[in-house]
């Protein structure tokens, strides 16, 4: 079997990304490069020969989807699962969560201002985030960080492919007109392993 | 610099925001207020005069923006009271907390909808999922008319049924209408009557079942067999019917060694099963 189709085969069959090492599983003697080789072949194989799908990095892996284009056709059949959408507070729990992890819910509350407990709950449910460890401090409260999932519902390659504050307009245009005492970038309680993420744009006073 | 207040202007459905600082900002960004420089006292009474409703929002919820506009009163008031001391401009703006807040609630407000917009075109591709199955109808109750012996073989086949088939083939085939006639002749000359699924269940496969129901029907039509059932969607039952056109179909040959026939029919099947899988 040519290699590319057993990595077609694996991607084919899968309902989730798979990874260059999941895939290298597929056969005895296979290697990740050689996976990478087969996946860069396939592509633009689905390229040029126009393919109804094509290959996307997802969550650190590999993904056959349709192209969205052809999205208008497969939306007209209730068989075809359709992807759910989150709530507005459900995103913004999301947003904070993703920048800031680990983190708590009192923190997610103060920064939203609205009780978030019951969205919390929904995010948990749905496997978007979950319990990565117990904060310092009074009750060591659970904190909270994104998952694989959270990454594929978005369609994310890692967290890296969040917005970045400098990409945000509103609050670089906010900072750029202050004076004097918002110089300051707060790691606030962001310990997270992404550095790229502690970059705040709050203000410290 | 603090115009004069225009109630009607702001009045706002607090249902449309998230919570006290989505209004907030709302109120700022409107009217292109430098965020720095908050007219705190202006702010406030619109802040004030928007949330006048709240009390419908349930308590935790106005708990929340009375929370904030107390927050408001309480930088209104240190913003009269002279701040002795503060000659180098050392001590804090009494907003500046606020400030933090809202510039931070505001980011991740935007990051919120850029995750939207991700999610949006996310959901334009489409991976391999599974087909929801559809609605099934509700449970009925159906007065049994089975012997012991009966429900126990049926009690046996529901493992059978819920095995899946390992593998599914797309190409259609041939099932011969005469197979699932001589099968329904050859079980009616043991038994009087026969269910459907006893018919069906060995050969695990629809297109089984779409062409034993034909040759029931044309069993039926012939007068050899009537078909039974209690209520839609129960089980159905095939009766053999005594008539003369009995001795002409036991004619035909159906009645030597039914059992030994019917094995045949399901290792050809079985064989043809296998052969079809090795092919692929």
């Amino acid at each position: 079997m040519k290699t590319t189709q057993i990595v077609e085969a694996l991607l084919f069959a899968s309902d989730a990304p798979l990874t260059a090492a999941d895939l290298a599983r597929g056969d005895e003697g296979l290697d990740e490069e050689q996976v990478e080789a087969a996946i860069e072949e396939l592509r633009s194989d689905y390229e040029a020969t126009e393919r109804a799908f094509q290959l996307y990095e997802i969550a650190g892996g590999y993904q056959i989807l349709t192209r969205p284009e052809l999205a208008p056709y497969l939306e007209r059949f209730d068989t075809v699962p359709q992807n759910p959408r989150l709530s507005v507070p459900a995103l913004e729990v999301l947003a904070v969560i993703a920048y800031r992890q680990p983190i708590g819910r009192a923190e997610v509350e103060e920064i939203r201002g609205v009780g978030s407990s019951g969205v919390l709950r929904t995010l948990l449910d749905r496997g978007l985030v979950e319990v990565v460890g117990r904060g310092e401090g009074l009750g060591r409260p659970l904190l909270y960080g994104t998952t694989r999932r959270f990454l594929e519902h978005f369609g994310f390659r890692s967290l890296d492919d969040l917005p970045r504050p400098e990409d945000l307009p509103i609050v670089l245009r906010s900072r750029s007109t202050s004076t004097g005492t918002s110089t300051g970038t707060s790691t606030g309680t962001s310990t997270g392993t992404e550095t790229s993420m502690s970059t705040e744009t709050s203000t410290d006073g | 610099m603090e115009g004069p207040i225009d109630d009607g202007a702001f009045m706002v459905e607090l249902d449309r925001f998230q919570g006290p600082l989505d209004l907030l900002l709302h109120l700022i960004r409107e009217q292109d207020i430098d965020i720095f420089d908050i007219p705190i006292s202006k702010i406030t009474a619109q802040f004030l005069a928007a949330i006048s409703g709240v009390e419908t929002l349930g308590l935790d919820r106005a708990g929340e923006f009375l929370e904030l506009a107390a927050t408001l009163v309480r930088i209104k008031a240190q913003m009269l009271l002279p701040r002795p001391g503060d000659l180098d401009g050392e001590l804090e703006d009494p907003r500046a907390e606020l400030v933090r807040r809202l510039l931070e609630y505001e980011h991740f407000r935007e990051v919120a909808h850029r995750l939207e917009e991700g999610e949006a075109e996310r959901v334009r591709h489409f991976g391999r999922g599974f087909v929801p199955p559809r609605a099934a109808p509700g449970p009925e109750v159906v007065s049994l008319e089975l012997t012991w012996e009966e429900l126990w073989a049926a009690a046996l086949l529901i493992g059978e049924r819920a095995r899946l088939p390992a593998d599914h083939h797309v190409a259609a085939r041939a099932v011969p209408l005469e197979d699932k006639l001589q099968l329904i002749r050859q079980a009616l000359t043991r038994v009087p009557r026969v269910t459907f699924r006893t018919l069906v269940a060995p050969f695990g496969d629809r297109l089984h079942a779409v062409v034993t129901l034909m040759a029931g029907l044309e069993l039926s039509r012939r007068r050899w067999t009537s078909l039974r059932q209690q209520k839609p969607f129960t089980e159905l039952w095939f009766y053999r019917r005594e008539g003369p056109e009995e001795a002409a179909a036991a004619a035909v040959g159906g009645v030597v060694e039914p059992v030994a026939h019917a094995e045949q029919a399901v290792d050809a099947e079985g064989g043809d099963r296998a052969s079809k899988g090795g092919a692929e």
